[in-house]
């Protein structure tokens, strides 16, 4: 017994990542168990249940388990975690949804009690309709999403063998012209192709386009893709028309300025969900063609509206794409059940180990207020600290420094506050890129920044998602959305497109000591703390004193 | 029944019975006196009641032994079979030949295995002096068959009625004629030849046969619903015409107006003879359910046995600051038991068995203060420096023998009262015998075999049969108390995967090899019969309720075998860990003691398990500086027992908390801020959160507070700063985990059912006791003629004074012994029977065989003196 792998009583897996049997250890237990956490050394992973029914529902069983578990173990498993683990996985597949030929969508089963047990429910009564006999009872098909959340909830998740509507054909093929799919979009598309639906979670700048491109040539029909803005919206459709066979005329824009519906239509989840006199005009775009494939963008922004329609779009194939499946409102499960199950989750430092991301080093800079701003900072209102000790002048100066340490590179600077993002821009004489820029504007500034003709970008959280700036090497982030992990991750993302002399890419984040804004750091870099990027932490002094001492400064 | 046969079973019946032998015994005592010493220690063994007090003569003895507590507590611990026998027996003529009950048993058909398996359960019986009597003559003992024969307030369970002749016992002579008439037989007046007749004719299956061929079918439907009992059906007072026709034939007897029974031969007849539905000779197999190699079960149960020893330690360091309350009426809370559930990590059940656990082995109790609290024990400390193997040994060896059953715990009493964890009324007399059951079953299975659990329930209780009011409420306390020790032997690391691991076989002395499916209480079927009807009573070893307590003691010497087996499986405790740039360390093994306890200073625990995972927050930190540490000492241990280098931001954590901490100082009896940096204070004092601190500045880097030094903490911290209280000479006051224990405390003692198992020197002197008495009651004297007055049985011999000194020096010459009467000091008659030693100044000095002692008797009480017709010594 001298495995890798160590199981915990509270059912998390640590993996010795430097053992000689990691690699094969890793692959045995990917498929039901949960990487929680991947710092250098020991990677956990978590046992859950959705995990366990997810690797049954993709055709492992218990034993399978039960074995990967004992054979890598390198203390003898407890008991109890093994009896749990099959007790979990057999509450899969009692309840089945499939298609009756008379009765339309029924939920049947194997175990007599569990269907009793469940329609006593009181969240299941109104999603289903007669008992057909002892062992069936007929499912409303809008309500196919909503069951399968609820019984999941209930502990008994449902086996959907409902299948899916193909959808109206179209032609669409991957321009594979002197380019091809990385492995990892590769085995990504084949995982998802493989399970129906479900969710592909891969680092920014991995090419997440190009597994939702490849999805749509596999599926070979009508799409509909849900961005977040804009700007992204283009970039879809650039890279679409780039890699695959789709013609710009085939390709629709579904926003606030262009209503196109064409086979391949990219909306925002904006216009979707846009309110007029309490209705949602535009939701009926879902509906307004046979649609083979529906692709949700950046999946852990998906917004509570969009979460209630796709819970109708079950028979259709879904596909989600995230760098970072952590909600701050704690909804990762619903996304789960009702856009599917992760199928495929590639950790960062893995796919930077490949090379198809940029190295980063990421760098907390801590400032120290001033007397005065202490001051200030204690007598202020709670919901005005963390505005206060975030903008404090002292991070400018820092920003400022790091700016003139870089100087060469494209560097973005980030913030939450428009006031101080205007005032950086001032002090640093780059334009600034908010929400109330046009996007015309936006395109403009964007495109002269990948071109290299403006070196500094001040940009607010317009720019957290999908804006691809391949040449951005530098980051400072000088505030941000509170606590948010992924829009930590997010904004990490936009320098790690590999560079095209492969090297490092830099993450500042400035913080002021002592204060909520270094509590609500901590908690931010938690997602890549656990992604295994290590964050150093330097006095804003020592920097300030290398700045000014130029023998010690730049590069 | 007889109403003298209590006396006849216990004295000398004055005639002698029809054809038996001239040895047969005539009697309980008499049966008991031809056995040899042997079968007394049996009957002794297995009833161990029958010696508290040791009973005075064999007469007594068998007494004692027909006494019904005595007599329900022997068939409480009858396995299925020998207890069927004896129900056979008591639905059976009094006395019954064996060919008689193995018909009962085996049915007109016969069965092999009963046949085979009915010796043992009868020479069971007769050990036990249930039955006695010889194999044309078995006799249950009075009480037994009232116990056991049915009566309509106590079904019997083999479900037969009352015979024709108990059955018709008030009936009116013509009534009795007419059913004589009806069923076809000649007529007679005379009422007990008819009941005779009656008998004969349902007994004949030739003729019986006959007559209810003649039945209508619904007659035959009727009786069909009787036959296996209840046996006893209502009819109205008109009864139907297939009811009324076997009432006619006196197929159906009338106990009240509306009630019948259908008569016990009528109902052997319609059974083919078999007293039982489903007599079951065999013990039903305990049959493994998956089979594991042996190194898996040793090395899971070894895993969990590191578990239990770390779930305990953990409770004792929980309450290191001193336990939870005592409860009134003793035991802790069900909050309290909440909270260590939740601190541990597990289920209250579960909790509440560590809790048992560790209390068992005296690690915790309560510590006698006013204000009483449960707390570890000084002897905790002890048990702390053992090896871990031993420790294991200490914990599983208490589980085996406690009476106390944590799995009561949350469950209510007859009072509707809530068990508390270690609380009173958790003890049942039945747990460490069924523990050690259980046990040994699994010992049978082949090694690395887990047991169905229902086989092995089966299996229990087959050996221990529910008997009346437990059968019926459906509380079978052994069911449940085997269950948990499934449970529990897992948890405790006895059991791996539900198979009995080397180390957990070990705490077995005796116990069988892996593979031998071990029959109970007694002998494989097929033991030979001898012409006497006498099997060789089970040895000892194989006694299933002797077995487990004996055990129990001999276990505790060898917990050291145990340990031995378990020591190399245990993990290898790690000295180093590996540190991560998330703020995390992992252990990846069990840690050596100090570095375990100054890590859970300096981090957080996250998880644990095989490994544990800590993680260090600005809180821990400060809470390891608070406990004394320095800054540089923290880093100097991280690098000492990190196998990969110290992660940056976890150096920067340390100096960064190191940096505040203690920046601030609070003092404990002034309450008083100080500060050297004059802006903090300003920056206090002008936080509108510490107005409820009521600061004032005193100097520039002074403040002083009205409120009490911990809520000025307390507040300091909550407004974000990391101040350090300080004592009065101005040093920064040290927080530090200390151990809270006890006063010394004894484990509590197990608290097992009736009396203890005697020990073969307490046996042999008692069998030696009641061997004596008997001698001196029973013993036919040389020269009877020689003693007049001293004639009559049992009376003591008159010898005069000259007579009584000769007698008594000839027998101190010849070393033999004598029979004297002798006055006590009390003035009390009572006869003797001593070999006197010596005899000088008045006194005779005699080995005394009543006593078993050497005694001295002054000669002028002694009233008489008699030889013995045998030498007794």
């Amino acid at each position: 017994m001298n495995g890798p792998l160590i199981v915990q009583s509270d059912k998390t897996l640590l993996l010795e990542v430097d053992h000689e049997r990691a690699d094969a250890c890793r692959r045995a237990i990917a498929p039901f168990a949960e990487l929680e956490r991947a710092p250098e050394h020991i990677h956990t992973y978590r046992v859950t249940p959705l995990g366990l029914w997810n690797a049954r529902a993709a055709g492992h069983d218990a034993e399978q388990v039960v074995d990967a578990l004992v054979e890598f173990s390198r203390y003898p498993v407890p008991h109890a975690l093994l009896v749990d683990v099959a007790e979990t996985m057999a509450r899969y597949g009692r309840l089945t949804l499939s298609k009756h030929p008379t009765h339309g969508l029924v939920l049947t089963t194997t175990d007599r009690p569990v269907l009793e047990e469940i329609l006593r429910s009181r969240k299941v009564q109104p999603l289903v309709g007669d008992r057909i006999d002892a062992d069936t009872v007929a499912v409303h098909p809008s309500e196919r999403g909503q069951i399968k959340q609820t019984l999941l909830k209930l502990g008994w998740p449902a086996e959907d063998l409902a299948g899916y509507v193909d959808g109206e054909a179209h032609r669409i093929d991957l321009a594979e012209d002197g380019w091809a799919l990385r492995p990892y979009q590769q085995q990504a598309v084949e995982g998802f192709w493989h399970g129906g639906s479900g969710v592909v979670v891969l680092p920014c700048g991995a090419g997440k386009t190009l597994v939702g491109a490849g999805a749509m040539a596999k599926a070979k029909a009508t799409t509909l893709i849900l961005v977040t803005n804009t700007v992204s919206a283009r970039q879809w459709k650039h890279e679409l028309v780039k890699r695959t066979s789709l013609t710009e005329d085939e390709i629709g824009e579904y926003s606030g300025t262009k209503k196109e519906i064409r086979p391949v239509t990219i909306a925002t989840y904006q216009v979707l969900t846009t309110r007029r006199k309490g209705v949602y005009p535009h939701l009926e775009l879902f509906d307004s063609r046979d649609w083979g494939l529906i692709v949700y963008d950046e999946v852990h922004l998906l917004p509570a509206p969009v979460f209630k329609f796709t819970a109708d779009l079950q028979a259709r194939r879904r596909l989600g794409l995230t760098a970072t499946l952590v909600r701050e409102d704690g909804r990762e499960s619903d996304v789960f059940s009702l856009i599917g199950p992760k199928r495929f989750d590639a950790p960062w430092k893995e796919i930077e180990a490949q090379g198809y991301i940029a190295p980063a080093d990421c760098v907390e800079v801590r400032v120290n207020l001033t007397d005065a701003e202490r001051l200030a900072y204690a007598t202020a209102e709670t919901e005005e600290k963390y505005r206060f000790c975030a903008t404090t002048a002292t991070k400018q100066k820092v920003a400022e420094a790091l700016v003139r340490k870089f100087a060469g590179q494209q560097i973005l600077v980030i913030g939450q506050y428009i006031d101080q993002l205007d005032e950086l821009g001032e002090h640093l004489g780059a334009p600034v890129i908010k929400g109330e820029t046009p996007n015309a504007q936006r395109e403009k500034l964007f495109e002269a920044f990948r071109q290299g003709e403006i070196s500094v970008l001040v940009v607010s959280k317009v720019a957290n998602f999908s804006i691809d700036l391949p040449e951005a090497t530098v980051a400072i982030q000088v505030s941000g959305t509170f606590g948010s992990r992924q829009e930590e991750a997010q904004r990490l993302g936009r320098v790690l497109r590999p560079k095209a002399d492969g090297h490092q890419a830099h993450f500042y984040s400035v913080v002021a000591r002592d204060t909520i804004d270094q509590d609500f750091a901590a908690h931010r870099q938690r997602f890549l703390a656990e992604q295994g990027y290590a964050y150093r932490i330097v006095d804003a002094d020592e920097l300030l004193a290398q700045d000014a001492d130029p023998d010690l400064s730049g590069a | 029944m007889g109403t003298g046969e209590l006396d006849r079973e216990a004295h000398v019946a004055a005639g002698t019975e029809g054809n038996g032998g001239t040895a047969a015994p005539r009697t309980l005592a008499e049966a008991l006196r031809t056995r040899g010493d042997e079968g007394l220690a049996a009957l002794l063994r297995a009833r161990p009641d029958l010696l508290v007090p040791v009973p005075g003569d064999l007469t007594q003895l068998a007494t004692r032994a027909g006494t019904r507590a005595s007599v329900v507590r022997a068939l409480e611990r009858l396995d299925r079979f020998t207890l069927q026998a004896a129900e056979a027996l008591a639905v059976a003529p009094d006395p019954a030949p064996y060919r008689v009950l193995l018909g009962l048993m085996a049915g007109d058909e016969g069965d092999a295995d009963i046949e085979a398996a009915l010796p043992r359960a009868v020479g069971l019986l007769r050990e036990q002096a249930l039955v006695w009597g010889d194999d044309e003559r078995l006799r249950l003992v009075r009480t037994a068959r009232e116990l056991l024969a049915p009566s309509p307030q106590h079904p019997s369970p083999t479900g037969l009625g009352p015979t024709v002749a108990e059955a018709t016992a008030g009936m009116s002579p013509t009534r009795l004629q007419e059913i004589i008439a009806t069923a076809g037989l000649s007529t007679t007046h005379d009422p007990v030849s008819a009941v005779a007749a009656l008998t004969d004719l349902f007994t004949d299956r030739e003729r019986m046969g006959a007559l209810l061929d003649t039945a209508p079918v619904e007659a035959l439907g009727v009786l069909d619903r009787l036959v296996w009992g209840p046996p006893y059906g209502e009819v109205t007072p008109d009864p139907t015409p297939p009811v009324r026709w076997l009432r006619d034939r006196g197929l159906l007897l009338p106990v009240t107006a509306r009630t019948v029974v259908l008569p016990r031969e009528a109902a052997l007849h319609l059974r083919a003879g078999r007293a039982h539905r489903v007599p079951e000779p065999l013990a039903p197999a305990v049959t493994p359910s998956r089979e594991y190699r042996p190194q898996v079960v040793d090395s899971t149960a070894a895993g969990q046995a590191y578990t239990a020893l770390a779930t305990v330690e953990e409770l004792a360091k929980e309450w290191n600051e001193g336990g939870p309350a005592v409860l009134r009426a003793g035991g802790m809370s069900v909050r309290d038991l909440k909270r260590t559930a939740t601190a541990l990590d597990v289920t209250e059940q579960v909790a509440a068995f560590w809790l048992e656990v560790a209390y068992g082995a005296g690690l915790i109790a309560p510590d006698g203060e006013a204000d009483e609290r449960f707390a570890p024990t000084p002897a905790y400390d002890d048990w702390l420096a053992l090896p871990a193997a031993e420790r294991w040994a200490r914990l599983a060896g208490a589980w085996l023998a406690a009476t106390r059953a944590p799995g009561l715990v949350g469950s209510q009493d007859a009072k509707g009262r809530t068990l508390a964890a270690l609380g009173p009324d958790l003890d049942r007399g039945a747990a460490p015998e069924v523990r050690r059951r259980v046990l040994t079953l699994l010992a049978g299975l082949p090694a690395g075999a887990s047991p169905d659990p229902e086989t092995l329930l089966a299996r229990l209780r087959w050996e221990r049969p529910l008997r009346g009011a437990a059968r019926e409420t459906g509380t079978d306390l052994r069911a449940r108390l085997a269950s948990w020790t499934l449970t529990e032997a897992e948890l405790l690391g006895v059991t791996g995967r539900g198979a009995l691991s080397a180390h957990g076989r070990a705490l077995l002395p005796g116990a069988p090899a892996p593979g031998t499916d071990h029959p109970v209480a007694g002998h494989a079927p097929g033991h030979p019969r001898t012409a006497t009807g006498h099997v060789p009573a089970p040895t000892a070893a194989e006694g299933s309720a002797s077995d487990g307590r004996r055990a129990a003691r001999a276990a505790v010497a060898d917990h050291a075998g145990a340990a031995a087996l378990l020591a190399p499986l245990m993990p290898e405790p790690v000295d180093h860990v590996l540190l991560q740039a998330d703020l995390t360390a992992v252990a990846p093994g069990p840690l050596r003691r100090p570095l375990a306890d100054t890590l859970a200073v300096l981090a957080d625990v996250e998880s644990k398990g095989g490994a544990t995972v800590y993680r260090f927050t600005p809180a821990s930190v400060r809470r390891a500086l608070d406990a004394g540490q320095a800054a540089a000492d923290l880093h100097a241990f991280l690098a000492a027992h990190s196998r990969t280098p110290v992660p940056q931001p976890l150096a920067y954590l340390i100096d960064d908390v190191a940096r505040r901490h203690g920046h601030l100082r609070v003092g404990a009896a002034s309450a008083y801020v100080r500060c050297d940096d004059d802006a903090v204070l300003g920056e206090i004092l002008a936080d509108k959160r510490s107005a409820s601190l009521r600061l004032r500045r005193l100097a520039p880097t002074v403040l002083a507070a009205q409120a009490d030094p911990a809520a000025l903490l307390e507040g300091l911290r909550s407004m974000g700063f990391a101040p350090a209280a300080e004592s009065a000479e101005g040093d920064v006051l040290i927080t530090r985990a200390h151990a809270y224990r006890t006063p010394a405390r004894t484990a509590p003692a197990p608290v097992p059912e009736g009396p203890p198992e005697p020990d073969t020197a307490l046996l042999g002197a008692a069998v030696r006791a009641i061997r004596a008495g008997d001698l001196a009651s029973t013993v036919v004297r040389k020269d009877e003629s020689a003693t007049p007055g001293g004639g009559g049985d049992g009376a003591p011999p008159r010898t005069s004074a000259a007579e009584t000194l000769a007698t008594v020096q000839a027998a101190a010459m010849t070393g033999s012994a004598v029979w004297i009467g002798y006055v006590t000091a009390e003035g009390a008659a009572s006869q003797r029977v001593i070999a006197p030693v010596r005899v000088e100044g008045g006194f005779v000095t005699a080995y005394d065989h009543t006593a078993d002692e050497v005694r001295t008797y002054p000669l002028h009480r002694i009233t008489g003196v008699a030889e013995l017709a045998d030498d007794v010594t």
